[in-house]
């Protein structure tokens, strides 16, 4: 049997644990909400970018543009987006991966890392990684999106590459979340999944011409993809942290009750053999006494 | 005059919503003006002046790189930044402009000079829009 001060202990240091993670809870569920608004504001504008790169490339097809031609050799790129920090179930490894099981049919690749746990990933596999940026996990915005797609750009226009794919987490719901991989360069009609139901579906003519448009709508294209890619993968990571941090505070009451029952059971026989002790001590030295005056008298 | 709907739509916000008559475009082939019953089509833009008449009275405001979608029922304009005049913050304009001539005069690669190119173009369209706004 445990000592009771040492089930004080462990009490004390649970109940202080579960502190901590019931306020990660807390902090998660607010953050998976923000990065969802957001997803709600930019995604209106991104689809129909998404939806007329699709429409021209349907349309087009004797397009000349050096993003959607496709290159003959097999040198790949994958944009790995995690974390940056743990604690967050299974979603960094997942994630991770399916980007490294993705990564052994390709034997010349580059390694793009977005967040801590990304780089801390390869690193550990003695795979280098060629590029990384850190800022752009925890709360991802446009501006560090076009950094990302700036960078690319100069990577894929320099002829070091010939696929780029983005590996990240999509977000179904709070409870379901999918680690997924996306082709982003070159850009193939097959790859565009457009949500937009067109209200128009008759030809439409481009001005200048589309190779001019679809030259404008290239970048915003990857921008756009980029970006929901961060914003899904901040929002799976708060939802899948959200869900770690609720088992845990379960957990922890659990092992607070059978704790708590225990340091009462120990407590109340420690009571008990102390009472056990006095009235037992009284009696004796009770009867003693008596002895002694029977003795004397 | 007969209008149309036009929607002006930037990653961050709903610019714009409204019956309107005209609205004047910065396309990459050169300005022009879309009225109702236009021919259904998709232009791109490139910084300068979108303007827009509503009810007789005319407004301009920034417009940066995007691409507009004319179609029978509504005309939609996607654009990274959109701004009326009094939102412009005149001297940041300027400044952006002195620093995007001061990089292109001294810029290492193809690829920087397009961007600050377009940075120049920017701060330029910007600086226009919000000195025409000053005089009238």
């Amino acid at each position: 049997m445990a000592d009771i001060t040492e089930i004080r202990h462990r009490i004390k240091s649970i109940r202080d644990t579960r502190q901590i993670t019931k306020a990660m809870e807390l902090i998660s569920v607010s953050k998976m909400r923000k990065s969802m608004t957001k997803q709600a504001f930019s995604s209106v504008y991104f689809d129909s970018v998404r939806y007329t790169v699709k429409d021209i490339l349907r349309h087009s097809t004797d397009i000349a543009n050096r993003y959607t031609e496709r290159r003959p050799h097999g040198r790949a790129a994958y944009v790995v987006i995690a974390g940056d920090k743990g604690l967050a179930g299974a979603f960094n490894d997942n994630v991770l991966n399916l980007a490294w099981r993705h990564m052994q049919g390709h034997p010349v690749h580059y390694v793009v890392t977005v967040g801590q746990m990304a780089r801390a990933f390869f690193e550990g596999r003695q795979q280098p990684v060629d590029l990384e940026f850190t800022h752009a996990v925890a709360n991802p915005t446009l501006h560090d999106a076009r950094g990302i797609m700036r960078d690319l750009l100069d990577l894929y226009d320099r002829n070091l590459m010939d696929e780029i794919y983005i590996v990240f987490t999509r977000m179904h719901s709070t409870a379901e979340q999918e680690p997924k991989i996306v082709k982003l360069l070159p850009i193939e009609e097959q790859d565009i999944d457009a949500d937009v139901q067109a209200t128009y579906t008759g030809d439409i003519c481009y001005d200048p011409s589309p190779e001019e448009v679809l030259g404008v709508l290239v970048p915003q294209y990857l921008v756009g993809m980029i970006y929901s890619a961060l914003i899904h993968s901040s929002a799976s990571e708060h939802a899948a942290r959200m869900l770690a941090m609720s088992n845990a505070n379960r957990n922890a009451d659990k092992m607070l009750e059978s704790l708590g029952l225990e340091y009462n059971r120990l407590r109340q026989g420690a009571i008990t053999s102390e009472l056990l002790d006095l009235t037992s001590g009284k009696f004796f030295s009770e009867n003693s006494l008596h002895q002694k005056a029977d003795r004397h008298g | 005059m007969n209008t149309f709907f036009l929607e002006i739509i930037t990653p961050e916000k709903s610019f714009y919503r409204g019956e309107v008559e005209s609205v004047n475009i910065p396309s990459l082939g050169g300005a022009c003006t879309i009225m109702a019953g236009h021919q259904p089509m998709v232009f791109a833009t490139e910084p300068g002046t979108i303007s827009i008449t509503e009810g007789g009275v005319t407004r301009e405001a920034f417009m940066s790189e995007g691409f507009i979608e004319v179609r029978p029922d509504e005309t939609i304009a996607f654009a990274q930044a959109v701004e009326w005049p009094e939102d412009i913050n005149a001297r940041r304009a300027a400044e952006a402009k002195e620093r995007a001539e001061e990089q292109l005069r001294r810029n290492r690669s193809a690829a920087e000079f397009k961007l600050n190119r377009a940075a120049l173009a920017r701060a330029f369209a910007r600086l226009q829009v919000k000195n025409r706004s000053g005089r009238r």
